[in-house]
């Protein structure tokens, strides 16, 4: 990363971490620029890469925030960079970037549902079948982007109304996330609300993408979580002196530390490799992805161990960070499954 | 540097590798004699010095001048070949190299800069019975006695002293002093009457620890580096510089042994069991945030004050998980290799012998605890524990 580069990082940085000290709504997410950081200029995008966007990502899991920025900004954006050009498309990035439409992709965060299109020579177009079980903002959504299977296999992406879908909440212990059951029960799609793909393997760029950004989720949430154990520890009295100062107490912030700075390095890298689109891009992802979430639920756990009986209690706040780190590991993939994908690489003798 | 270039620098180490690296040395150097072996390694060192890549990491001006990345490079490729390590010229060419570097005078550097290029050896006498971890109670004294400095005491885990020609010596100068003041640092000749080797075997049964007793040993006062009685200050500058360069080859080399894994559970057919990949897939991950903290470490424009104790720590205890994990896969018949090739440090391929010898890194340079109170305090800055002598 050139110095320019890191300079600039750092302001992003500062920028988000006093917006979303206030809880910004959407409008002022969209006026800060963020839903477009990746997009090109054409667009009235940033023209940067999707490290500018990891950068909020980061932020966004220091805060335990709430909203759809991750699914808009990991999910929405990246599927809409990978369709094919056309006018359809170019609006609602363009809308997306302005923040005028918040689009979500039904994409099953835990991939067990699917979807499907039949009957493509209809006059009035093709039927959506299917559902996806997990679907990160499904009720934020004003557009929702549901990928999909033609009648001939191939993955397409269907632009559909959420009033079109049935878009169930589904609460979960995390209150900080919002998922939902999106079902298409034969919704008729027409032919220029279809849109087909650039690449081949787009479905699982897509999966990647929203696996690193909830790997940079984690790293913030690690990052908090040591950030408030070290300042809760030097402060706590017990035994006539810090609770810091004991051993025990010091080399568990230790290893916390430990942790946060390799997982550091992971996520650094697998956000250069989506930003590079390198060959190595799946594994670094899946690295990071693996590793990031369970450190997230280690030092969130060694957080809310060290803050003692103050760390049980809901105002302390810890819980949140465990509940969003235990949420997040099993999103896109549970890091058993990034690290089956990692041991496909070592060849049998 | 661009990419190109270092391409183009990676395939040359890469043809001079496939030339030069010898094919048997595991076999042959397993269970030599020590001579045997120390004659190997000074071979070997002069191999690498001929293409320029024994001391890559020195100033241009006394033989190294590669950049980071090239260096990075060297050793992936290195450890890629599976050439010997500079087990033997460890010390000289990183720790006496560094010191000499930062705090000595020209005419030390002069001295001593050539001759290790030449093969000196080097070890390293901080240690003592009662001064380990808590390296700043040592005990060993030197007192001034017209142009010399007269040494008495004992140090001990000094590796390849019994090999040296030179030793790095800290000893008391001031013995009123506090603890981490009134030491001076030493560049010491083996070879001065008064010093007496006496190597320690050690839990893998080899004797590459020594202990090293000092009996009225004069120590000219110009072999003194850096100033009176501020040994303790030198040794944490050089020793802090230093431990990102080694730790860039010891990833490297790690790397490597991790490749020797997976290829143990192809034969084995422990690849077949998705507990193994999993493990050895999470070992992988351990072990590419590793190379990168590394990477940074050297690179480091401002590194952190305790980021050299993240990168020993993580690294000791991620070798401890390896080559636990390769003991496991090996099976019964990987403790019948009693013995293991002298010249490759711990990544032997023997692996229960590997795993005992990986005790020698969680526990030496400030154990594991040492490191984690380090990283506590300084990297993080919480409140220190009430003490004595801090």
């Amino acid at each position: 990363m050139t110095a320019d580069l890191s300079e600039f990082h750092g302001e992003l940085r500062a920028a988000a971490s006093g917006l979303l000290a206030g809880t910004p709504g959407w409008r002022a997410i969209a006026d800060a620029g963020w839903p477009g950081l990746e997009a090109p200029a054409a667009f009235d995008g940033a023209d940067g890469t999707f490290a500018e966007v990891a950068v909020v990502l980061q932020e966004i899991g220091r805060a335990a925030a709430p909203g759809p920025y991750p699914s808009v900004a990991a999910l929405a954006i990246g599927t809409l960079g990978l369709l094919s050009p056309g006018p359809g498309r170019d609006e609602l990035l363009r809308a997306t970037v302005a923040g005028g439409t918040v689009p979500v992709v039904a994409l099953d965060a835990e991939g067990t549902e699917a979807f499907r299109l039949t009957g493509g020579a209809r006059p009035d177009g093709a039927r959506l079948h299917g559902a996806a079980a997990f679907v990160l903002d499904a009720s934020a959504a004003d557009r929702v982007l549901v990928p999909a299977a033609d009648p001939d296999g191939t993955a397409v992406v269907a632009d559909v109304d959420p009033a079109d879908l049935t878009v169930e909440d589904r609460p979960v212990v995390d209150a900080t996330r919002s998922l939902g059951r999106v079902a298409a029960d034969g919704v008729a799609v027409r032919p220029e609300s279809l849109h087909r793909f650039r690449v081949p393997d787009a479905l699982e760029r897509i999966r990647d993408r929203a696996a690193v950004a909830i790997a940079c989720d984690c790293l913030g949430i690690a990052e908090a979580m040591l950030d408030a154990t070290v300042a809760y520890t030097s402060d706590r009295r017990q035994f006539g002196r810090p609770v810091g100062s004991f051993q025990a107490v010091k080399h568990a912030c230790a290893d916390m530390l430990v942790r946060v700075t390799v997982t550091r390095e992971l996520v650094a890298a697998a956000v250069r490799a989506q930003a590079d689109g390198g060959p190595d891009a799946a594994a670094a992802c899946s690295m990071a992805k693996s590793y990031a979430c369970a450190a997230a639920v280690e030092v969130a756990g060694k957080a809310m161990q060290l803050h003692g009986g103050m760390g049980y209690t809901w105002e302390s706040g810890v819980h949140v960070y465990l509940k969003r780190a235990a949420l997040n590991r099993s999103l896109f993939g549970t890091p058993a499954r990034h690290r089956a994908r990692l041991a496909v690489r070592y060849a049998r003798r | 540097m661009t990419a190109a270039l270092l391409d183009d620098f990676r395939a040359g180490v890469r043809d001079w590798c496939r030339e030069h690296v010898p094919g048997d040395w595991r076999r042959a150097q397993t269970g030599v004699p020590d001579e045997e072996f120390a004659a190997f390694q000074k071979g070997w060192f002069q191999e690498l010095r001929r293409a320029g890549y024994a001391v890559p990491h020195w100033p241009a001006e006394w033989g190294g001048g590669m950049s980071v990345p090239e260096q990075a490079v060297l050793h992936e490729e290195l450890a890629a070949h599976d050439a010997p390590r500079l087990v033997l010229a460890f010390v000289s060419i990183h720790h006496a190299a560094s010191t000499l570097l930062a705090a000595g005078t020209d005419a030390q550097r002069r001295r001593h800069l050539p001759a290790i290029l030449d093969g000196e050896i080097w070890c390293q006498g901080f240690s003592e019975p009662d001064a380990g971890s808590d390296l700043a109670a040592l005990r060993t004294s030197a007192r001034r006695k017209g142009d010399a400095y007269i040494v008495n005491g004992q140090k001990c885990w000094a590796s390849g002293a019994a090999h040296a020609d030179w030793c790095l010596l800290l000893a008391r100068t001031d013995p009123d002093a506090p603890k981490r003041r009134g030491i001076s640092y030493f560049l010491m000749d083996m070879r001065t009457p008064g010093v007496d080797v006496r190597p320690t075997r050690q839990a893998t049964g080899e004797s590459h620890f020594c202990e090293i007793f000092l009996d009225d040993v004069a120590v000219p006062a110009a072999n003194r580096i850096g100033p009176e009685h501020e040994g303790w200050r030198v040794a944490q500058e050089t020793l802090g510089a230093e431990r990102g360069m080694t730790m860039l080859e010891l990833a490297e080399r790690l790397g490597g042994g991790f490749r020797r894994l997976v290829g143990l559970c192809g034969e084995t057919g422990a690849l077949d069991d998705p507990v193994t990949r999993d493990r050895l897939a999470a070992l992988e991950t351990e072990l590419t945030g590793l190379r990168a903290l590394c990477a940074k470490l050297v690179a480091g424009e401002r590194p952190g004050p305790a980021d050299a104790s993240i990168v020993k720590l993580f690294y000791s205890e991620l070798l401890q998980r390896v080559t636990d994990f390769g003991t496991e896969i090996a099976g019964l018949s990987a403790h019948t290799d009693l013995r293991k090739p002298l010249s490759s440090g711990w990544e032997s391929g023997a692996w229960p012998l590997d795993f005992v010898a990986s005790w020698e890194w969680t526990i030496p340079g400030g154990t594991s605890e040492i490191q984690r109170t380090i990283i506590g305090e300084r990297g993080l800055g919480l409140p220190r524990e009430p003490g004595e002598g801090r």
